[in-house]
């Protein structure tokens, strides 16, 4: 008992620390390239998704342009425009 | 034998598929325009095989696992139908990322040749690719090809007429046991696929310059799907659409057209002479010549515009828009995808509702299916062209006006739905691969134009035609079969089927039964407005070839219709915004997929159409001569009905609700 809420604290704590440190695509500089760190969704299929583009972890990411609420990125030599709900899921 | 063609979205499959077939589907600069497998026969003279060859383009994907609708459609083809051959087309300017779907085809066991696509943009880009040792490496055959352009075509037909019955090698191999609910072993292999790629990339292409660098077309965009100057760009290029169309260049195009079209309704007359009964030479000469040549002569004009948005399209244009509209979109609950339908059903509502397969979520798919229909289709020109000839001197702004009057109606009533269906819909994501923006190909686009004019044509030669022979009939006879005595119209059956409605319209300013007749057989298809409207009033022509306008003597007809200003706008946007013809009403019930939805869409279109009919023609009456309009209580009564119903949906309690929602899915 004791354990298992030790545990939902120290993982609440973890999760809260987790949101405060990362980055994510939002906050990249205009043409800077950036190394993806992660994905963060809940939804396992926008996950899939994005990795068959390319763009998973270890991968290179750069912001091209910021238009109206989304996203230009390069991923693997192609462009796309994401909004920024997905630019968010994208940690760098 | 049979070929699938498979690749990634908007790497060119539709525009190689017409180029070996012939054929002439509907083509886009931007991704995701194909929804469903197409087929057709490779053209003689690529095939030299001798053996009769059949290609089906598949909907674009990124991978063989299915993640959207059309990517499903693409992999249960190439998994269960056994394609003798595939064809992957690869956007050679993005190889890195277009080679993980080619590895995975190459899997599969069925021989894969690879059309090195858009291979002139390569060469553009100084991009040099070793096609050589790509084909070594991948172990198939690759062939450079640049579909836009029909480069490499027969040498791709060859090449896939000798691989067939062979088997095919796998250069990369993923465990193929593996259990695909393993999401960590998926992962595992998909990574090292590509890294594979990775390497194959870097010893087979060398690149001048750094794809991520910032180039004119970013700058150019920066501009042009700007946060706030994005809106205003694309009503000035809507303007300029139908200026050109309408104003410029179509009214000169369709007066010589006009002139054929005179000459040869004056030949049937003569031909049928003085020994033919006047009944029969008047249906012939003013119901059918009459009313299907009314409709045809906008053809030049719907020509000229679909021309212009065909070149929009090609140019890259419309996927930028779509990045403009998707963040309204997204704020009244649609999926930024939504806008597809919408730019798609600029042309013809059909294929706009069933793009909207490609919305994963089924609130937004079944909202857009409901909504894509109020942008104003290619049948619903003639219409607007009409009435802005007649009551406004050809001004350019009525077309635009009707556009835009669409997206804000499409808006309210995506917030609406938003509303009444309370559902809080699954986080939905808008990613888009954006074209990059090239000069347009006027022999794209004027094939694109014509396939539209067949269309068009066809359906004045057919369900037109009849309508307005109907039509005729109808207006010429009274229900003892009796021909109609003159200045006794109000007896016909025409008039005596119509009447009831024409009373339910005089809130809207328009309560003549001929009006009425129209509105109604513009049900069965838009054009038929126009149509009826030339039959009824026999006005055999609205174009005049005399005068450089679009229409002539607006005022006669403008008279013989007894509208205002007013009250025609009215009528206009009546006939805009109900439910579209029969067609688009079976194609929104096969895509939503549920009754409660389909009715509640075609009761929200009617009451839609009424509301904003309403709005304009007593407000506006009331503007121009100081006082209401016919009719302004109870067409209040029916309106306040209406928006109380809705407003009773929006509100009622959260309970009933979820059960709602609950029956409708």
């Amino acid at each position: 008992m004791e354990l298992a809420l030790a545990n939902i604290f120290f993982n609440r704590k973890a999760k809260n620390s987790k949101a405060v440190k990362q980055h994510n695509l939002t906050h990249a500089e205009v043409n800077r390239p950036y190394v993806i760190r992660g994905i963060d969704t809940d939804d396992r299929s926008v996950k899939d998704f994005l990795f068959t583009l390319g763009c998973y972890e270890g991968e290179k990411v750069t912001v091209i342009s910021v238009l109206a609420d989304n996203y230009i990125i390069h991923v693997k030599d192609a462009r796309y425009s994401i909004d920024r709900d997905l630019a968010k899921a994208i940690l760098i | 034998m049979r070929i699938a063609l498979a690749g990634n979205p908007n790497s060119g499959k539709t525009t190689l598929f017409n180029a070996i077939t012939g054929r002439i589907e509907h083509v886009g600069n931007w991704p995701g325009v194909t929804v469903a497998k197409k087929e057709g026969d490779v053209k003689k003279e690529l095939n030299r095989s001798g053996m009769d060859i059949r290609a089906v383009d598949l909907p674009g994907a990124y991978s063989i696992s299915p993640f959207t609708s059309e990517e499903s459609i693409t992999s249960s083809f190439v998994r269960n139908e056994h394609p003798d051959v595939i064809i992957n087309t690869v956007d050679a300017t993005s190889l890195r990322r277009s080679l993980f779907f080619t590895t995975q085809l190459l899997e599969l066991g069925i021989p894969v040749v690879v059309a090195l696509n858009k291979i002139d943009l390569v060469k553009k880009k100084g991009i040099v690719i070793k096609t050589e040792k790509l084909a070594e490496k991948l172990k198939c055959r690759v062939v450079e090809t640049s579909s836009a352009h029909k480069k490499g075509l027969s040498e791709l037909i060859a090449a896939a007429a000798e691989v067939c019955g062979k088997g095919q090698e796998a250069p990369f191999r993923g465990a193929v046991d593996l259990d695909s609910t393993d999401e960590a072993a998926v992962e595992a292999v998909d990574r090292e696929r590509f890294a594979f790629v990775d390497r194959l990339v870097s010893e087979v292409e060398i690149r001048k310059t750094d794809s991520a660098a910032q180039t004119m077309q970013d700058a150019a965009d920066r501009i042009i799907a700007h946060k706030y100057l994005g809106i205003p760009i694309f009503a000035v290029v809507m303007f300029l659409v139908f200026q050109i169309s309408q104003v410029w260049l179509g009214p000169w195009l369709a007066d010589y057209f006009v002139g054929i079209i005179d000459s040869f309704q004056g030949r049937v007359e003569g031909l049928l002479g003085d020994g033919v009964s006047p009944l029969l030479s008047a249906l012939l000469l003013d119901g059918i010549i009459g009313g299907v040549s009314a409709v045809v002569g906008f053809l030049p004009l719907i020509m000229v515009m679909f021309f212009l948005l065909a070149l929009l399209e090609d140019c890259g244009y419309m996927a930028r828009v779509a990045v403009v509209m998707d963040r309204y979109l997204k704020k009244v609950g649609l999926s930024g995808r939504s806008i597809i339908p919408m730019i798609l059903g600029t042309g013809c509502a059909i294929p706009g509702v069933m793009a909207t397969r490609t919305i994963r979520d089924l609130r937004q798919r079944r909202t857009t299916a409901m909504l894509t229909p109020f942008m104003p289709c290619g049948a619903k020109l003639p219409v607007i062209a009409l009435f802005a000839g007649v009551f406004f001197e050809d001004a350019g702004w009525v077309g635009p006006l009707m556009y835009f009057a669409g997206i804000a109606i499409i808006i309210i009533g995506a917030l609406i739905v938003k509303n009444i269906a309370k559902e809080g819909p699954a986080k939905t994501f808008f990613i888009m691969e954006l074209p990059e923006y090239r000069f347009p190909g006027i022999k794209r686009a004027a094939i694109s134009m014509l396939s539209r004019a067949k269309h068009f044509i066809i359906k004045a030669g057919t369900i037109i035609l009849v309508c307005n022979a109907v039509v005729h009939i109808m207006q010429t006879f009274t229900w003892s079969l009796q021909v109609v005595e003159e200045g006794m119209e109000n007896t016909s059956i025409l008039a005596s089927i119509a009447s009831p409605f024409a009373f339910l319209l005089i809130p809207l300013g328009f309560g003549a039964w001929q009006l009425a007749a129209a509105a109604l057989t513009g049900f069965i298809a838009k054009e038929n407005v126009v149509g009826t409207l030339a039959v009824v009033y026999s006005i055999s022509n609205f174009i005049d070839t005399e005068e450089f306008v679009l229409v002539s003597g607006a005022g006669d007809v403008a008279s013989a219709l007894g509208l205002t200003s007013v009250s025609a706008l009215a009528y206009l946007m009546f006939n805009l915004f109900t439910p579209p013809c029969f067609a688009a009403i079976g194609a929104m019930n096969a895509e939503m997929g549920s009754r409660k939805w389909f009715w509640a869409a075609i009761g929200f279109q009617f009451g839609m159409g009424y509301t904003v009919a309403y709005l304009v023609n007593q407000i506006g009456t009331l503007i121009t001569t100081g006082s209401f309009g016919d009719g302004v209580i109870p067409g209040l009564l029916a309106v306040a009905c209406y928006v109380g119903i809705l407003v009773y949906l929006m509100y009622r309690k959260e309970q009933g609700a979820a059960a709602g929602v609950k029956e409708a899915a």
